[in-house]
Formats: C-alpha cells, sequence, structure tokens
C-alpha cells in the first residue's frame, strides 16, 4: 500500500489509486469536471491540477496515479493560479445565463467559480462565441450547446455504458460543438444521465425543465418503485409534490445510474391520486371519516366471515406494497380473517421490456419480497377463478390495478362481488368499483424496504408525510386488524421490520441498522 | 439517393482497409477518398462512410468537422485555397486574397454563381519558401502576385469556357 503525503497529511491507498480518488479519503476536495468514477479518464478539462513534488509541471490528479512517498500539494499559490487560469479559460464563452438555467444552484460552474475563481473575466461579452441553445436532441434531454465545457462526460456514457454514441464533438477550436448527427437523436432508455453528469446547463432534463428552482427541493432516500431492479434514487419535492428521481449510487445494484422511464415514476405521486377514505352508499361513492370507513368495513368482512364462512373472503396482495405492508397483509388473512384466498397480481406496465443492463421485466419493487413472504402468485389465478365464479362475497385488493386486466375486464371481475375493499394511492378501474377505498401513501410518503430482483433488501424512507388524509398501508391494515379483534401493537415500519426479522427465515438476522443505506441481500430462495 | 463508392473506388477502398488494424484510423483516409468520389461530403455521404466502417454517423462527422481540408458543402470546379498563415501574409497574402475577392465578386467561403470558382483561406500549406502560395484542387501555384493570379484564373476559366 503506498503511503504518500497530501497538503501535509499522511495516507495510506491502495495500489493503483488517483491522486484525485486519495485525495477524498484525506478530506480534501480536488475541483474536477471530466472525471467522473464510473467512466474511463479523459484527463481534458485540467481543472484537477496538482503540484507534485520532484515533477517539474503542475499534474492533473485525476490521471496521476500515487506512488510511495509522493508529496502533493492542492493548496500552493501556484496551484490555485492554475486552476483559476483554467477556470477563466472555461468560461470565456459561456453565455453566463443563470437566471434563466435549471442547472443554477446545482452547477460545476457556479460552484466552483465561487471556490476558486472569483476573477474578473477579461473576454468582452460581445467576443464570446455563440451556439445553438434549447435543442431537443431527443430522449428526455435539452442541448444548450453554448453551455458546454467540452468535457465528454455525456460522449463518454453514451459509448461506455449504453454503447450507442448519438453524442460527438463537432467542428473545432472554439467553434468545438456538442451535438447529435443531423437527425438522429438520442435513442436509448437511459438518457437521462446525462442530465446528471453534465457539470453544467449543456443537457438538461426536459420534464424537469422550468418546473421548479433546485435550492427549493428536498430529498430523500428512496427505491425507485418502477421495476423489479430496485434502483437506488433521491426522490425531490417540495411541500407535497415530487420534481424528480436521480440515481442514487449503489454499486452493487444501479452504480450511479437509473432509466428513463424509471425517472417518470415520480409522476404517480401527484396525479389522480386517492386521499380521502370512500364508502360507496346505494352506489353513490360518500367521502367518510377514517374511522368510519375502517369500522364499516370491518364489518362488512366480519359479517361475510360469519354469513358465509372465511372462504368467501379474499385478498389481493401487491408487489407494489413494501415487505412490512405484505407481512401484514399476510397475517390479516391468515390469522384474522383466515381465509386461504391470498395471492398477489404483477403489476404488468406496456410490453415488459427489460435488457442486461438494469431494466427487469417485472415492473414491480418487491416481487421477491411477496414471494419470500410466502405470498403465492400462482394463487391469483384461483382467485380470480372464484371471483368469477361467484363464490367470493368480499375481496381486499391492494394497488391501483389487478395485474394486466383491462379497465373493462376489471369491472365485469369485480361486479362479482358484493363487497370489494381497496387499498391503494391512485385512482383506476378498481378505485371506480370498489364499495371503500381506503387511501395509502405513496413511496415517498412512507418508509419501508423492498426486496429486489435478486433478494437485496432495500429501505426507502419517509420524505413527507402522507399526502390529503391518505395513511400509511401498516396504519391501516393494523386499523382493520384490530376491528376485527386482533389486539395488534401499532407501531411503524421499523417495529414490522423487527418481527419480520424475528420469524421470517430469509430475513433472519436482519434490520434496519445493518441494511443501511445500501441494503443487504436476504437468505433463502424466493 | 444515398450515395455508394463506384466499382473501382469499392476495391481501393478494401485494399486500403486491410492496411490498417484498427478501423478508427481508416476514417481519414476514407473520407479522402469520398470526398473524391462524391466532390463533397454531404450528410448522406458522411452516413455512408459511417456504415462501411461501422461507426456511429456522429463519430463520422466529429472528425470530418475537425479537419478543414474536407468540404461538408459543395465547391466549385476549381477549389482555391490561399494560404492566411505567417510567411505567406508577411509576403502579402492579405492583399492577394483581397484581390481575389474583387475579381471574382466573392467573399472567402463563397462560390462563384456559375460554379466555376470557391475562394477558401487556408492554414500553412507547407510552403513558406515560396510564399504567398495557393493551391488549386491539387496543384501548387507559388510565389504568387496579382499578375500571377489573373493569369492563373483566366486560365483556368478558358479551360473551363
Ligand atoms: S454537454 Fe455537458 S457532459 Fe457533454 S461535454 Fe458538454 S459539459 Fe460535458
Ligand atoms: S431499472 Fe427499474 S428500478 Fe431502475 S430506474 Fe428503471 S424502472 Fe426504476
Ligand atoms: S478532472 Fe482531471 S483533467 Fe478533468
Ligand atoms: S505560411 Fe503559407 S505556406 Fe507556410
Amino acid at each position: 500500500m503506498p503511503n504518500f503525503t497530501i497538503n501535509g497529511i499522511s495516507v495510506d491507498v491502495p495500489q493503483g489509486t488517483t491522486i484525485l480518488e486519495a485525495a477524498k479519503t484525506a478530506g480534501i476536495e480536488i475541483p474536477h469536471y471530466c472525471y467522473h468514477p464510473k467512466l474511463s479518464v479523459a484527463g481534458n478539462c485540467r481543472m484537477c491540477l496538482v503540484e507534485v513534488e520532484k515533477f517539474p509541471k503542475l499534474q492533473i490528479a485525476c490521471n496521476t496515479i500515487v506512488t510511495d512517498g509522493m508529496a502533493v500539494k492542492t493548496d500552493s499559490e501556484k496551484v490555485k493560479q492554475a486552476v483559476t487560469g483554467v477556470l477563466e479559460f472555461l468560461l470565456i464563452h459561456h453565455p453566463i445565463d443563470c437566471p434563466i438555467c435549471d442547472q443554477a444552484g446545482e452547477c460545476g460552474l457556479q460552484i466552483y467559480y465561487m471556490k476558486y475563481g472569483l476573477h474578473k473575466s477579461r473576454y468582452a461579452v460581445e467576443d464570446k462565441v455563440h451556439k445553438k441553445k434549447v435543442q431537443d436532441i431527443g430522449g428526455q434531454i435539452i442541448l444548450d450547446a453554448e453551455r458546454c465545457i467540452l468535457c465528454s462526460r455525456c460522449i463518454r456514457f453514451l459509448q461506455e455504458v449504453t454503447g450507442t454514441g448519438e453524442l460527438e464533438f463537432f467542428q473545432r477550436g472554439d467553434h468545438s460543438e456538442i451535438s447529435i448527427f443531423p437527425g438522429r437523436p438520442l435513442d436509448n432508455r437511459y438518457t437521462g444521465n446525462l442530465a446528471d453528469i453534465c457539470p453544467v446547463g449543456a443537457l438538461t432534463s426536459k420534464d424537469f425543465r422550468f418546473k421548479c428552482r433546485v435550492w427549493l427541493l428536498r430529498g430523500a432516500r428512496s427505491i425507485c418503485p418502477g421495476c423489479a431492479n430496485g434502483c437506488n434514487v433521491e426522490a425531490h419535492f417540495k411541500e407535497e409534490i415530487l420534481y424528480r428521481l436521480k440515481p442514487r449510487q449503489n454499486d452493487e445494484v444501479n452504480k450511479t445510474w437509473m432509466c428513463d422511464p424509471g425517472r417518470l415514476e415520480y409522476k404517480k405521486a401527484n396525479e389522480a391520486r386517492l386521499l380521502t377514505p370512500v364508502n360507496r352508499e346505494n352506489g353513490i361513492p360518500k367521502a367518510a371519516p377514517w374511522e368510519a370507513a375502517l369500522s364499516s368495513v370491518a364489518f362488512r368482512l366480519w359479517e361475510m366471515v360469519e354469513k358465509h364462512g372465511p372462504g368467501s373472503v379474499a385478498v389481493i396482495a401487491s408487489p407494489q406494497f413494501s415487505n412490512e405492508e405484505l407481512f401484514l397483509a399476510r397475517k390479516l388473512a391468515d390469522e384474522v380473517l383466515r381465509t386461504p384466498h391470498l395471492g398477489f397480481s404483477l403489476r404488468t406496465v406496456g410490453d415488459g421490456f427489460a435488457d442486461d443492463f438494469l431494466i427487469k421485466a417485472d415492473k414491480n419493487p418487491n416481487t421477491r419480497g411477496a414471494k419470500l413472504l410466502g405470498i403465492s402468485e400462482e394463487k391469483f389465478d384461483d382467485i380470480v377463478q372464484n371471483v368469477a365464479d361467484g363464490k367470493i362475497r368480499a375481496l381486499l385488493v391492494f394497488g391501483n390495478g389487478i395485474a394486466d386486466l383491462s379497465d373493462a375486464e376489471t369491472g365485469r371481475l369485480l361486479a362479482n362481488v358484493p363487497f370489494v375493499v381497496q387499498i391503494a394511492t391512485n385512482e383506476g378501474a378498481v378505485s371506480r368499483a370498489a364499495h371503500a377505498i381506503l387511501p395509502s401513501a405513496s413511496f415517498v410518503e412512507r418508509g419501508g424496504t423492498f426486496t429486489n430482483h435478486a433478494g437485496r433488501v432495500q429501505r426507502f424512507w419517509m420524505g413527507f408525510p402522507p399526502r390529503g388524509k391518505a395513511r400509511s398501508a401498516i396504519e391501516i391494515i393494523t386499523g382493520l386488524a384490530n376491528r376485527l379483534g386482533a389486539g395488534w401493537k401499532s407501531g411503524g415500519e421499523a417495529q414490522v421490520f423487527r418481527a419480520i426479522a424475528q420469524s421470517e427465515a430469509p430475513f433472519a438476522g436482519m434490520s434496519y441498522e445493518s441494511l443501511g443505506e445500501l441494503g443487504q441481500t436476504a437468505g433463502g430462495k424466493g | 439517393m444515398s450515395p455508394s463508392f463506384s466499382e473501382a473506388t469499392r476495391a481501393r477502398f478494401e485494399r486500403m482497409l486491410a492496411r490498417y488494424p484498427d478501423k478508427e484510423a481508416a476514417i481519414l483516409p476514407t473520407l479522402h477518398l469520398a470526398q473524391r468520389e462524391f466532390g463533397h461530403l454531404s450528410g448522406e455521404a458522411i452516413d455512408y462512410v459511417a456504415t462501411l466502417l461501422g461507426f456511429t454517423p456522429a463519430r463520422i462527422e466529429g472528425v470530418a468537422t475537425f479537419y478543414t481540408m474536407y468540404n461538408r458543402k459543395p465547391v466549385g470546379k476549381y477549389h482555391l485555397q490561399v494560404c492566411r498563415n505567417l510567411s505567406c501574409s508577411l509576403m502579402g497574402a492579405e492583399h492577394l486574397i483581397e484581390h481575389m475577392s474583387r475579381k471574382l465578386g466573392i467573399k472567402p467561403g463563397g462560390t462563384t454563381a456559375d460554379g466555376t470558382f470557391t475562394l477558401s483561406t487556408v492554414e500553412c500549406l507547407g510552403s513558406c519558401g515560396t510564399a504567398p502560395v495557393m493551391q488549386v484542387n491539387d496543384d501548387y501555384h507559388e510565389d504568387l502576385t496579382e499578375e500571377s493570379i489573373d493569369a492563373i484564373l483566366d486560365g483556368l476559366r478558358q479551360e473551363h469556357g
């Protein structure tokens, strides 16, 4: 292990570590634009210049490997001057249109200018070379060519990660410009990442464009609910509105990336939400207070069990729900309702596209979790058959839709059941048919865990309390169970997870602490 | 219609390609072949070269626009490339360029209405010893004066006539 000093601090680093990475372990920031930990090193922006003893010239930290006994300075006068000089060059043709730029507030140029620049530009504004602004280059991206600092991160991403190579530099010198070949827009399902890795406002998100200033947003650590991959994300919101999802680094799952469809998953938490409990009386849906809604649902369920036996009640769970919620749903079915009819339905989306990178065909975040908790997918068909045969008198549906049934099919199916209760977040065919709706919290309005396709149990955190009158499904299920005489202790997701770890073998030994930010793999097969 | 190489050019291309273990290195010579064959490198020509070599058209466009000797726009029958670099400038290239502009009625970068001449300014042609210099298609004309330029242009016009 080479030992070296950086600004006088002595550090041991693994063989082959660059000065830039090594500096991080010493808590020293070296400014950089073109370097990205998940891309090849280009070494073209020159922001990372540092002084290395015995080297006649300044070296780029991103491409210089630490050797034993090396002495590096990042804070000498020589380095400061060089970095300010580089920044001045990078800003020569920059339009400085921060007031109309979405990147403002999280822009590499702004941040480094305040830290390392603060120089007066010696270049006349009228001499700046102008390039094309506001170009829709396909995917989720808008290109503003004159804001680009030619770091080539986007080019490397499209060559090394997606392998599609749509962006290149054209022309040369101060006319160099990033662009697509005319008529060949971005053509891959990961374009949103370009806006993340572009250190400036040259590549920005079409979807997020002009929606909100980034410094007004707050973030919650979360998991993308878009498919079984379980990409780690940061959910950005203001008050009760979600604005965007950004990937959160987890090298075991998604590195620093996420897919385009996943990025738009946040919309469902904003739109067409079920926000108040509803009871349908004589066909007319009426808003009800929670107490009344829960009591009347519990009463109807009890009534059916009493009159027609537990076999007349069925529960359709959903892998859109967390391990904690599914665990309680199972307990409700097994121990309280004592019905044999518990299964889960898979949400299917579009063509079920999958690739060998992140996107999985299963568009549910917790299918593996449902299976590991012993809820069966096979039972689902059986339940549907029983419903169609008119054998089910009361049906508890979790989630916004039932498998891949169309709206019409869903309506026809549910028409066979005298009493349908739904626990879900969004309006749809089920909510139009349900006799009672118990609105539940979206993925950012509650905490919990999902188990991804590979069995990795990952936490997501609450960003803000449930919107409107919605409640976490844990509260809803517990409320129903207790009204049916279960006598469960009420508690949050942490308590429920402790119970899971105690009784469910695949989760044995796990705790929220051991899961941490990045999760842990469940034992056993699912 | 999308362009494609004649049989003869295709054969030259194949022979040339065999000399480059790394196909990326074959981009420049292939672009030269294409420019010779098609006159200039249109978007379609770039696309054609991209398909031939197995790169994205963006990659080829990046290379083609980096080098000034690839013509992305159509040029006249005679492409007058006048050096404007140091030695030639010291020897009066600036005045010669003005003279030619006036005589042809076009600015550098322009093409005469009849499509005979395109006037361009270029960097050092590597013939500083005989500055000022211009290259007309593949031929060098050295030690230029206003008079010699008049003679060259008139001669070419007659040939074209
Ligand atoms: S568009 Fe952004 S990522 Fe791409 S080269 Fe320019 S600054 Fe870098
Ligand atoms: S791959 Fe799946 S989990 Fe990852 S961002 Fe896309 S939809 Fe979300
Ligand atoms: S980060 Fe080192 S040269 Fe750009
Ligand atoms: S400067 Fe004109 S040929 Fe060298």
